[in-house]
């Protein structure tokens, strides 16, 4: 089973995020900021990160760079309320760049395309 | 307007009668106590009406006036000629009296009976009036003496600052001839000039004749003529500085009128962009309770039996939720993010600012920076902040590159619409292996670097739509080329809409 950190301060969507995703088969791990992000992966490194940008403490993008630095290859999906973090070279080493949406297919056929074609990551 | 012009016309007419009838202005007084009182009191009247004029024309048309009355010095014709600075001759302006014998007498016998006094004249000038006399102002104007022409006698007093008497074509005091040109368009070879000057400035000349009664001129005239001169000159002094005046002040009503308007414009376009920002953070602000409650509606929405009617409940807060997300990317849309802070730049400037700020760092490193900047550099549209990051982050490679020192050598380089900047180290070079992950972010060979630095180059270059090169041989050093287009064609970034998805090229 496929493990998917999902960080977002909010916790209604993070309640939403694990919900739907949990009903795609995936174990999912959750963090309220960078921060936690990165507590929860120097224990056990998901398979795949749902990372919001604007958060307390440590924001999506300082806890990519982190998070990439020391691990490596983490697929990383950025998840935002905004665009213009697009053009931040950070958000380049993304897998992939969201703008939030109440339909939430298009994040579910992202994290599926992420899996099928990065069958690597899955031998842990 | 026309009346105006012709009774003023008329009211010289009948001055020139009066002066006439009596023969001459000797006849105001018999006794020479009496005459000097009358000579007195035109100058205290022509100067009373000259102080209260600021205007160049009326002024000009005011001392001939005062020249031609038959109270005032009551000379048949006058004409003014000025210096013109620009062309750099000494012009006919303007001219007062009638061009013929007849002309004169038919208008001095229709006129007789009328009279007016030289002060009530001089103070109803209309503006009208100016130039009426067509023939004698088509006489001024064909004097013309170009101040190079240092000989010519008119210059010549001038210069000396002393009226003289033409009588037969020769200046009395002088005994100078009169140059047959002027003997010609003055119709006469008798006729006073006095200049007019003052402090520093030789304004020019006076002529006054009497052409039509061929009455000699007095030697008391000229000396009058010259006392009239004098406060003629203090007039046209007055008035230039005037006219100076009013268009410094003019000058500073439209710099004061334009600098209210660009502040207020400054105020609206703040007060808009406020608002402008407002929306947006509103709209991101929405955007995340927004996918929670169309979300969680979703959800319930796929869990909820197709028979229940709850399911049309649940559609509309679906459908209302999508409507709202919808319109937030429209306004987001509108307010358009530049990626760029473009501005013209000098580029040399950049170039060496960047190079003395890390003159602390390659000393230390024991680095030789040689700056070769294209004196003819042109500026480059750029964003100076960026430019100046991408700048210092291949300098800083560079340097790394030369662990035991070297020569760094950054060049500035004009190539007609575009501009190239070099950055050229004499390190160890790049592997060939590297080359192809160089611009990968988070791809470095040091053991201490972020790997973002030629990322952060790349993308600087690429936003700026310019192009980098680079050369390097393993053991003789690297070279970097940014070559950038003056007015590069960068177009607004505009926000996303909703459920935009997009993937970038990833990790090495």
């Amino acid at each position: 089973m496929k493990t998917i950190l999902v960080v977002d301060d909010d916790k209604n969507l993070r309640r939403l995020y694990k919900a739907e995703l949990e009903a795609e088969g995936y174990r999912v791990v959750l963090a309220e900021n960078g921060l936690e992000a990165l507590e929860v992966v120097s224990r056990e490194i998901p398979d795949l990160v749902l990372m919001d940008i604007r958060m307390p403490e440590m924001d999506g993008l300082e806890a990519l760079a982190h998070a990439l630095k020391k691990h490596g290859r983490i697929p990383i999906l950025l998840n935002s309320a905004y665009s213009s973090y697009q053009d931040n070279f950070l958000a380049w080493a993304a897998e992939g760049y969201l703008i939030k949406s109440s339909d939430l297919e298009p994040l579910k056929q992202k994290i599926r395309e992420v899996f099928a074609s990065q069958p690597a990551f899955d031998q842990k | 307007m026309v009346t105006d012009s012709a009774s003023a016309s008329s009211a010289w007419f009948r001055a020139c009668i009066d002066g006439f009838m009596k023969g001459s202005r000797m006849e105001h007084g018999s006794t020479s106590n009496e005459r000097r009182i009358a000579d007195l009191t035109i100058l205290y009247e022509v100067s009373c009406a000259l102080q209260n004029t600021l205007e160049e024309d009326k002024i000009l048309y005011m001392i001939l006036v005062g020249l031609t009355h038959g109270r005032g010095l009551g000379f048949n014709r006058a004409f003014i000629l000025l210096t013109d600075p620009v062309e750099h001759t000494l012009k006919g302006r303007l001219a007062i009296g009638p061009s013929s014998p007849e002309e004169a007498s038919s208008i001095w016998m229709e006129l007789r009976d009328k009279y007016r006094s030289l002060g009530e004249l001089l103070q109803q000038v209309p503006h009208t009036a100016i130039k009426r006399d067509l023939r004698v102002n088509q006489i001024v104007s064909r004097l013309r003496v170009p101040l190079s022409d240092t000989e010519h006698c008119l210059l010549q007093i001038l210069r000396s600052r002393m009226p003289d008497e033409a009588s037969g074509g020769v200046f009395k005091a002088r005994g100078l001839a009169v140059d047959p040109r002027t003997v010609e368009i003055l119709g006469s070879a008798d006729f006073a000039a006095t200049p007019l000057f003052h402090g520093e400035h030789d304004f020019g000349l006076l002529l006054a004749d009497n052409f039509i009664t061929h009455a000699p001129i007095e030697p008391d005239s000229l000396r009058l003529l010259q006392i009239y001169a004098q406060a003629a000159s203090t007039a046209i002094h007055n008035a230039s500085l005037y006219r100076l005046l009013r268009e410094r002040v003019v000058q500073c009503e439209t710099s004061n009128r334009t600098l209210r308007e660009s502040q207020q414009r400054l105020l609206h376009a703040e007060r808009l962009s406020i608002i402008g920002k407002m929306a947006a953070l509103l709209a991101h602000e929405i955007r995340t309770p927004l996918v929670a409650i169309g979300g969680f509606a979703r959800k319930l929405l796929r869990a909820t039996d197709e028979a229940d009617p709850r399911r049309d409940d649940l559609k509309i807060i679906v459908e209302e939720v999508r409507r709202l997300e919808l319109l937030i990317g429209e306004v987001l849309g509108f307010s358009k993010v530049s990626k760029l802070d473009m501005e013209s730049t000098d580029i040399g400037d950049l170039v060496r600012s960047v190079i003395a700020s890390m003159a602390e760092t390659l000393e230390k490193a024991s680095v030789k920076a040689v700056v070769h900047i294209d004196p003819r550099l042109p500026t480059a549209m750029a964003d100076k902040f960026q430019l100046k990051q991408a700048l210092i982050n291949l300098i800083v490679n560079a340097v790394d590159a030369m662990p035991s020192g070297g020569t760094l050598t950054v060049t500035a380089l004009s190539e007609g619409e575009y501009l190239e900047i070099g950055i050229v180290d004499t390190g160890v070079g790049i592997a060939q292996e590297h080359w192809s992950k160089l611009f990968a972010p988070f791809f470095t060979t040091k053991a201490s670097g972020t790997g973002l630095g030629l990322a952060i180059v790349s993308q600087v270059i690429e936003s700026h739509k310019g192009s980098l090169r680079f050369e390097s041989i393993p053991g003789q050093g690297t070279s970097f080329h940014i070559r950038l287009a003056r007015n590069p064609a960068i177009e607004e970034i505009e926000e996303a809409a909703p459920a935009d998805v997009t993937t970038k090229g990833l990790l090495p």
